[in-house]
């Protein structure tokens, strides 16, 4: 159980499976109780741009997958970067992913908009561990 | 037939020659003339040639400063040089200079001509072919790149994703089990999932270049024993390390090649044994590390023992059959960065592999 009140998670993954895997895990490790899943990146970053009209954007984790058809998750990354500090400064990404390649895993660990990668399959503990992390100040 | 003709430019500033070129091989090659360096700069923008053959002595730009000229736009003619006299000096920086394949002495003697001009273009061909290969090569290397890539991915992705759901039935408790079904699955998938990591790494090895790090075995090993503890935890492990100086090697292949014999030491243990052990020993000189991998498990049938490091062999006698790739992989990893493996085994009693790596440390050797 995490307390923080109205923390939200994204979901960006093309997988259905892992959308779904990753939804029942933190439903049932009560991290939090607002989901929203995207199996596109694209439709992630739109979304998250529609947010700048909100009066306060709530502290919001984003699991982000890296190999993905169209964009993946070092595109997402590109373009999320552009975005502006009310959206960027509420938003804390994990990257997920079962990539065993090594520039995959430096490229993630280089990039300073990244929390943690967290291999698949995602472990409850794991995850409930990042998030502790990042909010650990709250 | 056309495309098949060889064709020559020749260059001279005396137009005789020229002409008396042409009369001499027009029958047999496709040529083109040209009595400048100037001229044949303009020609060559238009056509492709196989041999230049150029005079040494042209007023303006001599031969050899034509072909360094033109040597970075047009790599792939075959130069021959035309010189009156035998001045070694000229020969040798036409040679040097302008990459230069064969020079001709002047007055040109027929049939010597033709035989260079045969030769040169034999050269050209030979080139061309292993120019061919290279891109053909590439792409290749390429390819298997994308491959390692996506099986590293699209292979491992789905395999996750049942580790995943397996993961979630032990959350939610929503799957009755009685016969652990659920962990001959889990048991399954992990062992595909070895092989695909063996894969990437056997591809690994072989791709990446050697780098040589310092390397502190008391911390590696600690890190392996921690990795493989949990798959036996009656299994005993001794450590004895005896690092006085520094060592550097390639990480990478060191950590592949301890990571595959303990592995294979955990593994491999007799069921009934009460007192499973594994001793690991490194001592370090300046000149090299050797490092002893002992277990006391089922060993290897001494039938068995000269094939053990070769690709897909599996010894049959146990009830545990591996991928047939760890000890390959060893050897693979080795003889890239030089090193070599001794292995002694007595059948029901235990192994050990003994294996020697030369240190890179540069203050010492």
């Amino acid at each position: 159980m995490i307390s923080i009140p109205d923390l939200r998670i994204i979901l960006v993954d093309d997988n259905e499976i892992d959308l779904l895997l990753h939804e029942r895990l933190i439903t049932l490790q009560q991290i939090s109780r607002t989901i929203i899943s995207f199996n596109n990146a694209n439709k992630a970053l739109e979304f998250l741009s529609s947010n700048i009209t909100l009066h306060r954007i709530p502290p919001t984790i984003i699991l982000l997958d890296i190999q993905m058809p169209e964009m993946d998750g070092f595109e997402f990354l590109e373009a999320f970067d552009s975005y502006p500090l009310k959206i960027k400064s509420q938003c804390h990404i994990i990257m997920v992913s079962s990539s065993l390649d090594h520039g995959d895993i430096n490229r993630t660990n280089a990039n300073p908009l990244v929390v943690k990668l967290l291999r698949k399959p995602l472990l409850a503990k794991d995850l409930r561990e990042t998030v502790l992390e990042i909010f650990k100040d709250f | 037939m056309k495309e098949n003709r060889i064709r020559i430019l020749y260059i001279d500033d005396e137009i005789h020659n020229l002409n008396a070129f042409r009369a001499t091989f027009r029958r047999s090659y496709e040529i083109y003339t040209a009595s400048s360096a100037l001229d044949a700069k303009l020609l060559l923008k238009s056509i492709d040639v196989h041999i230049i053959i150029a005079d040494q002595k042209m007023p303006v730009t001599t031969g050899v400063d034509f072909f360094y000229e033109i040597r970075e736009q047009l790599p792939d003619p075959i130069r021959i040089l035309l010189t009156g006299y035998t001045d070694v000096e000229d020969i040798i920086e036409a040679i040097n200079k302008g990459h230069i394949f064969s020079y001709v002495k002047k007055p040109w003697d027929e049939h010597e001509l033709a035989n260079t001009i045969s030769n040169a273009y034999e050269m050209y061909q030979a080139r061309k072919q292993l120019k061919e290969k290279i891109t053909e090569l590439e792409k290749t290397n390429d390819e298997l790149n994308r491959f390692i890539y996506s099986t590293s991915h699209d292979l491992r992705s789905p395999l996750m994703s049942v580790l995943g759901i397996i993961n979630l039935t032990r959350l939610d408790n929503s799957v009755t089990d009685p016969n652990g079904y659920v962990d001959m699955i889990e048991s399954c998938i992990l062992k595909l999932d070895g092989f695909i990591q063996k894969i990437i790494e056997y591809y690994r090895n072989s791709r990446l270049d050697v780098e040589h790090e310092k390397i502190y075995f008391d911390s590696l090993l600690h890190e392996c024993i921690a990795a493989f503890k949990p798959q036996n935890t009656a299994i005993e492990f001794q450590l004895n390390i005896d690092q006085p100086v520094d060592f550097k090697g390639d990480t990478f292949r060191i950590s592949v090649i301890l990571n595959n014999l303990i592995s294979n030491a955990v593994k491999y243990q007799k069921p009934d044994e009460s007192n499973p052990k594994v001793n690991l020993s490194v001592k370090v000189e300046p000149h090299k590390a050797t490092i002893w991998i002992e277990d006391n498990g089922i060993g290897i049938l001494s039938e068995h023992l000269s094939n053990i490091f070769k690709m897909f062999f599996r010894s049959k006698n146990n009830n545990k059959p591996g991928s047939g790739i760890g000890l390959y992989i060893v050897k693979e990893a080795l003889s890239k960065i030089g090193g070599t493996i001794n292995v002694e085994s007595k059948y029901g009693e235990g192994t050990q592999f003994e294996i020697s790596i030369p240190n890179r440390n540069d203050f010492d050797s």
